[in-house]
């Protein structure tokens, strides 16, 4: 089997070194904060301050009051700060800071979405004028196609991601209301819960109500296509709400799909405009492809940091940045730039220091399949637990292709191609859908060139396409000597799997297959699995 | 002293007030502990509300 | 009624994947081409000598080495036909075909390219994977022509010689209608009080016509459908007539367990049914064949997966408007254990063809193969057409 070598860190952590027994199972909650040391302690206090500070000014606005108090989902957010402790367990110096950067940022974009909901939606804020101009997209949307729209005369409100991708990270149990919703009128329990879930949000009549269109698409998989449906028909149905569903071909790298993709893009850029009344702006598209293609640049020299002994980007606030970022954002809007440059010179400060995150390195793991929504923060944990470096997870491994940025008469028809291409290779379709090669080969080739002897297999159990292959992993893992950790969940639902459930896995793999002991004992058995 | 020569101490020991009450309230989690007993309330109140319920 | 001629015949073909007239087709030199989804255009797959032949796994029990490979949480039919094919049920393909249509069947496919089950000692053997339409607009039928064109006539045309001009098209077309026309008058005997033909019966029928090479089970057709007209229906009535709609059915065993509470099976709009699979062709001179017959795919295609709301409310305006023609009582929804596009299909459609358009609906999942639970599912059938016997009392019919 291939093995890598350990890398033992010569600093002592500062402050507690323990953090695995600051849980209480009778609370829901931690008993205390981590004490990180004195200058670290400080400036988790100050993250912690400016969190409270976004969600107070969130808050005093009357109307978000209103929909607080109408939305069940709203109520994940009260643990906003709960979750920023998940994702900083354990973390010090450029890491946390890392950590504090990417997932601040995402807060405030997500509550800056929720603000946008409520102000539209008919039921809180009603402002007709404001919800005329915002289109509705889905939660697993490439934004590709709003590119060129002017952000200030048309809003994209992606109205699934507050509602039900977001909340589900800051509170394990919210969504098991509507997955049960959703099973009650008859989808089965073996779907995948994401999709699931919003179609019980739909079904419950839970979702703000706002927008002048709505586009959706196929991007993830067959499970969100049809969610769709049920969807669309309150939509437009009940609330009049014209809805347009951009087709995506899924085997994404055969050249003989690009000519459909981009009529598609076209159409649905056509669709906003006939419902917005706003022009499509090239000025405004190449300002953010230009964008795009910094963030992929910043990107490849993540990767190529964490490529190296000393990676520094790893878990999930990371990983959620890049995906709001690819996704959720495709260049609209310019402060992403500037924490992109401020994440990768913080990455750079570390690995010139050689900054490491754990008392040892034992492992280099490629981190592969779709990270469970309510256990988001397990890569802090595996690192500081077992010494095992998530080089990358699956959703970060994305485009790293460059697209025409400057306005030219034959780029104008080359960007429909490119913003199809960002479409097809969305946050994880990229791997799970185009064919086995994309699921399978990029993977051992990502353990060659990030030196990886381990991949942790997340297998979500309701995700088909990723299961479908489970054998052929199995198979060519053992064939070029790559030790296959698998560890199932599923997706939102905790009463599947635990969040201990989930942990075991690993300890067991560790303990049985690799005869190692864990780093932090007091990591192994965390009460968590009734907390928030 | 003159009221504007205390005024700086003034600042110094409500912000010196304001980091002790919040630093503990950071320190021990009070926040969350506070939202973790608010979280069975707020449940039933939902639990209370009327919706359109339909496929 | 008396038994048909044919019908053991029929069923003894539904036995193996590996059938008699597949035997027979190989050694009469066709080229048997192999595929999965009723997404693709059929008769482009029944080109000259080439002979379609849809993969199906009769009998299935244990499906041990598929659910390693592709775990328990996959659809059964997907899993049974790889473990078929593991086991060397399908060495007979020439080639596979299979579009990027539901996951899970794709997977499934992938996972026998991958573990080699066929084509040993076939170097013209190959895969092909292609994108199918999403929606039923002139570009999907754009995407059609030149995803057929790539992944099945060129393939065909460069491996095996395959004529695959506009004419070609055309007499494939045309020997497609003929069988189409000939499954559907023997399915207009369905209609009426007194029904000539069962659903078990035909469906054994129908999807004989999906797993043989067509032109060796046309003459065995054209005698069951004289017979038909001849043929002296049951004094006795069906306690109710149900139409049957959702996933795959490559088990007859399930349409017989319906019959067997009393309720005749009097349309079917399943995949690889007849409705829409059976729908003739109808090709004009001025356009290519191809595009017409992509167009004819798409325009007709009932698949949970076409995604635009057009598709999605016109699914449902189908299946009523069979249910009228076929004077339904009721329709079952079915999906087979673990299919998603089916999943949410007919939760929606059970709802809609109930609420919207006043049909009782049971709406019930399915094992592959019935045989392997079927005491639950006569149970819900039981107390469906019961249920159903009940409100025609109450509305003052006879029951």
């Amino acid at each position: 089997m291939k093995t890598v070598e350990k890398l033992v860190n010569p600093v002592k952590r500062a402050g507690e070194q323990s953090p695995g027994r600051i849980y209480d199972e009778k609370l829901k909650v931690r008993a205390r904060r981590e004490w990180r040391g004195l200058k670290d302690t400080l400036y988790d206090y100050t993250r912690w301050l400016y969190l409270i500070f976004v969600l107070a000014r969130f808050i005093v606005v009357p109307r978000n009051i209103k929909g607080f108090f109408r939305y069940r989902w709203m109520m994940s957010y009260l643990f906003v700060p709960h979750g920023m402790d998940k994702f900083t367990v354990g973390l010090r110096d450029e890491a946390l800071r890392i950590a504090h950067t990417s997932f601040n940022f995402v807060i405030a974009d997500v509550t800056q979405a929720i603000a946008n909901c409520f102000r539209g939606d008919r039921r809180v804020g009603n402002d007709v004028a404001y919800s005329d101009k915002c289109v509705i997209t889905d939660e697993n949307s490439m934004v590709t196609f709003m590119m060129g729209f002017d952000t200030k005369k048309v809003h994209t409100i992606l109205r699934e991601v507050p509602t039900m991708f977001a909340s589900n990270i800051f509170h394990q149990f919210n969504v098991m209301h509507y997955l049960d919703i959703a099973q009650q009128y008859g989808i089965p329990g073996d779907v995948c819960p994401m999709p699931e879930a919003e179609a019980g949000i739909s079904i419950e009549d839970d979702f703000c109500v706002l927008g002048k269109c709505a586009v959706q698409n196929n991007t993830t998989c067959d499970g969100s296509l049809m969610g769709n449906g049920i969807i669309a028909k309150r939509l437009e149905r009940e609330y009049g709400i014209p809805t347009f569903q951009l087709a995506t071909p899924l085997r994404h790298k055969e050249p003989d799909v690009m000519e459909y993709a981009a009529t598609e893009i076209k159409k649905a850029i056509a669709f906003v405009e006939e419902h917005t009344g706003e022009k499509w702006d090239w000025a405004v598209y190449f300002t953010a492809a230009k964008r795009v293609n910094d963030a992929t640049r910043c990107r490849i020299a993540q990767m190529e940091i964490n490529s190296t002994p000393y990676p520094q980007f790893f878990g999930a606030a990371f990983s959620l940045y890049n995906d709001t970022n690819y996704m959720g954002n495709s260049g609209r809007n310019a402060d992403f730039v500037t924490i992109d440059h401020k994440l990768l010179a913080l990455a750079e400060q570390g690995y010139r220091a050689k900054r490491m995150y754990a008392k040892e390195y034992r492992h280099r793991a490629i981190v592969w399949g779709v990270q469970p929504q309510y256990v988001i923060d397990m890569l802090y944990w595996l690192v500081q637990c077992w010494g095992v470096v998530p080089l990358t997870d699956m959703l970060s491994v994305i485009n790293t292709d460059m697209i025409a940025e400057e306005d030219t008469p034959e780029n104008r028809e080359q960007a429909y191609r490119d913003m199809a291409m960002l479409n097809m290779e969305m946050i994880m379709r990229n791997h799970t859908h185009g064919g086995y090669k994309v699921l399978l080969d990029d993977l051992w080739e990502l353990c060659e060139k990030m030196n990886a002897d381990l991949v942790m297999m997340w297998e979500h159990m309701s995700c088909k396409a990723l299961t479908g292959m489970h054998g052929m992993f199995e198979e060519q893992a053992r064939e070029r000597g790559i030790h296959i950790m698998w560890v199932s969940h599923d997706l939102c639902d905790p009463r599947v799997f635990t969040r201990q459930a989930i942990r075991d896995q690993v300890n067991n793999y560790m303990r049985t297959v690799m005869r190692e002991e864990p780093l932090d004992p007091s990591l192994e058995n965390i009460p968590d699995n009734e907390a928030y | 002293m003159s009221k504007l020569l205390k005024l700086p101490l003034y600042l110094l020991a409500a912000a010196l007030c304001f980091f002790v009450v919040t630093f503990t309230i950071y320190m021990f989690n009070l926040d969350m502990k506070a939202t973790a007993l608010l979280a069975p309330w707020l449940e039933k109140w939902y639990d209370h509300l009327e919706h359109k319920q339909y496929i | 009624m008396r038994d048909l001629k044919h019908l053991i015949y029929f069923e003894n073909l539904l036995q193996e994947a590996n059938n008699a007239l597949v035997a027979q087709a190989k050694s009469d030199g066709k080229i048997c081409v192999a595929y999965t989804c009723e997404n693709v255009p059929e008769p482009l797959l029944n080109l000259g000598d080439c002979v379609s032949i849809r993969l199906t796994a009769p009998h299935t029990g244990s499906m041990d080495i598929a659910t390693y490979y592709m775990t328990n949480l996959l659809c059964e039919p997907s899993r049974a036909l790889l473990e078929r094919a593991v086991e060397g049920g399908f060495n007979f393909a020439d080639c596979v075909i299979t579009p990027d249509g539901c996951t899970m069947m794709n997977r499934a496919v992938e996972n026998m390219e991958l573990l080699h089950t066929m084509g040993q000692g076939n170097p013209k053997f190959f895969h092909e994977y292609m994108e199918i339409a999403f929606k039923n607009t002139e570009s999907d039928v754009d995407l059609s022509v030149l995803q057929c064109t790539n992944h099945v006539l060129r393939p065909l045309h460069e491996k095996y010689g395959v004529d695959i001009s506009d004419a070609a098209i055309r007499e494939a077309v045309a020997r497609h209608n003929k069988l189409c026309r000939l499954i559907r008058e023997i399915g207009e005997f369905r209609k009426g009080d007194r029904p000539r033909i069962t659903g078990y019966e035909f469906h054994v029928l129908c999807l004989a016509t999906y797993v043989c090479p067509k032109y060796l089970v046309i003459d065995k057709l054209e005698e069951t459908l004289e017979e038909l007209k001849t043929r002296e229906p049951d004094e006795k009535p069906w306690r109710a007539r149900l139409l049957v709609v959702g996933s795959e059915m490559d088990d007859s065993g399930m349409i017989k367990l319906i019959e067997e509470q009393g309720a005749l099976v009097c349309c079917d709009r399943f995949c690889f049914g007849s409705y829409p699979g059976r729908v003739e062709i109808a090709l004009n001179d001025e356009e290519d064949a191809l595009r017409q017959v992509c167009r004819h795919y798409i325009r007709n295609c009932q698949c949970p997966r076409m995604m635009n709301q057009e598709k999605v409310y016109g699914r449902k305006q189908y299946v009523a408007e069979l249910a009228k023609e076929y004077g339904a009582d009721g329709i079952i929804y079915e999906q087979v254990k673990f299919c998603d596009p089916w999943a949410y299909e007919r939760t929606l459609g059970s709802s809609m063809l109930n609420l919207d358009y006043g049909y009782p609906v049971l709406s019930v999942d399915r094992p592959y193969n019935i045989a392997s639970s079927s005491g639950q599912m006569r149970t819900r059938v039981q107390a469906f057409v019961e249920s159903i016997e009940i409100k025609k009392i109450q509305r003052g019919e006879q029951a």
